[in-house]
């Protein structure tokens, strides 16, 4: 009799102890979860994924690029797709060295594609050093081709050469990345001889022709292209 | 009873107190999980005295949140953990051998043989779980593996027991109805916990929660990655970070779950490694970016290389941690036609059209993250609720009327 009931007993126990741990953990959950759902606004502390904005896109830089961004048809309204020299002067309202010295943070965003003299042809390590800059875009939403020529011909004519280096990128990059976005966020500017010419500072930064001379001509006959992480 | 006889029995109960314990550890960190929440969880068998794991990718958290954790999913959100019936099972085993040391010379004839029945299961579920987590999740827990021990341990002592008690000829024949009494004992230290459990365990609503959708559907940077479609499943889209233990476990427990014939997968890969993301300040999943163009630059391999990368994740991730160029090395050696495609300015870019797809999406900086049929599955339900979650939508995609709630 005495056996029986301790074995009642031990079960009785065991079983009890067993199924209140388990309840208290469930009811601590279900508890839990009430408050949560009572204290929910349905906001949660998770980041939501957007473009880059990076540390050096202060004030003044996003509305002077958004200026020029806009009047050079990379922002939406804009009407054409690249500048006039004459028309990036008057758009960036300022001088050809303020407007090279915008482009400083960008230094390791930013590539020199050189041409030959009176040429827009992309040669073998211009088409390297583009790719890898394109392909580098991480979180930026523009990437500006600023294309220039050296002071040989006339105005009118490095003008029109530029342009087409500029083009000469563009078309270079649709055709070798086939990228829907790449007509909102392309930008040309070209500024023939005439508006921000390189000065041998830019020797430094990342060439086409790294081991070439680098003198204002060698450095000229180019397109400046760089990715821009401002969220504008 | 003499000395010889009572000492393996004290081996029983001892090892089923700890068997007890450790089921108890994991079963309470399975059910902290209710509350749809994320939680650290305990990988120790000194819980307490060492930190829970809070990074997702102990082989604890891998067997926690893979398919064989909990049974009838689903059911009821999250399943029954199969860690609770084998706290009950110890506690019976507990009792048992409790029991049979303090009748002593009164016991009932062949108890220890029931005793030594019982161990079996426990000895047998661990058998079978040890393969799984070898062959399938390919890690171990070490609160399993302590289970494992446990259940060695008993059925070990249980056999002593049982041989000495032969040996001692205190083995009588006895009427079948003790027996199903025995039976019945543990059918009820079982039931009566699991049932207490269902009954007091959070309700779902009726409705599946509304979680929002994908502002722009559309693959138009034509990057997301077919996985072996069925044609006419309902169209997901899971967003992956080939690097991600929960994408592993996801991808684990979609498989397992019988759930995945009926839809038609995509995969968007979201590398949470700074290399390639801007979205994050640190890393991640260090070398997620490199699998990820391995990924998109295999094309029609791409499936192989995912799973591939999903089961070597913790090899990958340290590799890239280490140097992306061995990690890149590494993928080239598995698999050869890839060399020259990594790091390749083409692959990039294809990458980062991904990314760009999930801005555009505006979705959270978090994976994984699921969407069927365009409407996102809540973030709390992409683990230990996803069955139960995608049983819902599926069945009220085939209540709802034709065209609704598609891409």
């Amino acid at each position: 009799m005495r056996s029986g009931l301790r074995h009642v007993a031990l079960f009785l126990g065991t079983l009890l102890a067993v199924t209140a741990l388990v309840a208290a953990w469930v009811r601590g959950a279900a508890v839990r979860l009430d408050r949560l759902v009572a204290e929910q606004s349905g906001e949660r502390a998770v980041a939501v994924a957007s473009a880059a904005d990076e540390g050096y896109c202060t004030g003044e830089l996003k509305r002077i690029l958004r200026r020029v961004l806009t009047s050079c048809g990379l922002v939406q309204g804009g009407s054409q797709r690249g500048c006039q020299p004459l028309q990036a002067r008057s758009v960036a309202a300022m001088s050809g060295a303020d407007f090279n010295a915008l482009f400083v943070p960008l230094a390791d965003r930013a590539a020199i594609i050189q041409f030959d003299q009176d040429s827009a042809d992309l040669d073998a390590q211009a088409i390297e050093l583009l790719d890898r800059t394109f392909a580098d875009q991480r979180g930026a939403s523009y990437f500006l081709v600023v294309s220039r020529a050296s002071p040989e011909g006339s105005v009118a004519y490095n003008r029109e050469l530029s342009r087409r280096r500029a083009e000469s990128v563009l078309q270079h990059l649709e055709e070798r990345f086939h990228d829907p976005d790449l007509e909102r966020e392309v930008g040309l500017l070209w500024l023939g001889e005439e508006f921000a010419q390189l000065d041998r500072e830019f020797c430094q930064w990342q060439r086409s022709r790294p081991t070439g001379p680098c003198g204002g001509a060698e450095l000229n006959r180019s397109a400046f292209v760089a990715w821009i992480d401002c969220r504008l | 009873m003499g000395s010889s006889q009572r000492t393996p029995l004290l081996v029983v109960a001892v090892a089923a107190l700890a068997g007890a314990f450790f089921a108890g550890v994991l079963t309470f960190d399975f059910v902290a999980h209710l509350d749809r929440q994320v939680h650290a969880i305990t990988c120790s068998v000194t819980p307490g005295l060492s930190a829970p794991d809070s990074s997702g990718s102990s082989g604890c958290h891998a067997a926690l949140m893979s398919p064989y954790s909990s049974v009838a999913r689903r059911w009821t959100w999250g399943g029954i953990p199969i860690s609770l019936p084998a706290l009950a099972v110890f506690a019976f085993l507990l009792f048992r051998s409790l029991d049979l040391l303090l009748a002593g010379a009164a016991r009932p004839a062949q108890a220890t043989a029931f005793l030594l029945a019982a161990t079996l299961l426990p000895l047998f579920a661990s058998i079978v779980y040890f393969l799984l987590s070898v062959l399938r999740l390919k890690t171990l827990c070490t609160l399993c593996t302590a289970l494992y021990v446990a259940s060695i341990a008993c059925f070990a002592a249980a056999l002593v027991a049982h041989r000495r008690a032969a040996a001692g000829g205190s083995l009588r024949p006895v009427a079948w109805g003790w027996h199903i009494v025995q039976f019945c004992e543990g059918v009820l230290f079982v039931a009566i916990p699991v049932l207490v459990y269902l009954l007091v365990k959070p309700a779902y609503p009726e409705q599946v929660a509304h979680c929002g959708g994908l502002l722009h559907p559309e693959d138009r940077y034509q990057m997301r990655l077919p996985l072996a479609r069925q044609g006419g499943g309902v169209p997901t889209i899971e967003v992956l970070d080939p690097l991600c233990p929960a994408c592993r476990a996801l991808s684990l427990r979609l498989g397992a779950s019988g759930l995945a014939q009926q839809l038609d997968r995509e995969v968007v890969l979201f590398p949470l490694d700074a290399t390639c993301n801007w979205m994050v300040s640190e890393s991640l999943h260090p070398g997620s970016c490199t699998v990820s163009e391995a990924i998109l630059a295999a094309g029609p391999q791409a499936e192989t290389v995912l799973t591939w990368a999903l089961d070597h994740q913790p090899e990958l991730r340290t590799l890239g941690a280490r140097s992306e160029k061995e990690l890149s090395a590494r993928i080239v050696k598995e698999f050869p036609q890839l060399a020259g495609a990594l790091g390749s300015p083409a692959v990039k870019s294809r990458l980062n059209r991904s990314l760009r797809w999930v801005v555009a999406n505006s979705l959270p900086v978090l994976t994984p993250q699921v969407f069927v049929g365009g409407r996102k599955v809540c973030d709390e339900d992409t683990d230990l609720g996803l069955e139960y979650v995608l049983t819902r939508l599926l069945h009220e995609r085939s209540l709802a009327p034709s065209g609704v709630g598609g891409r």
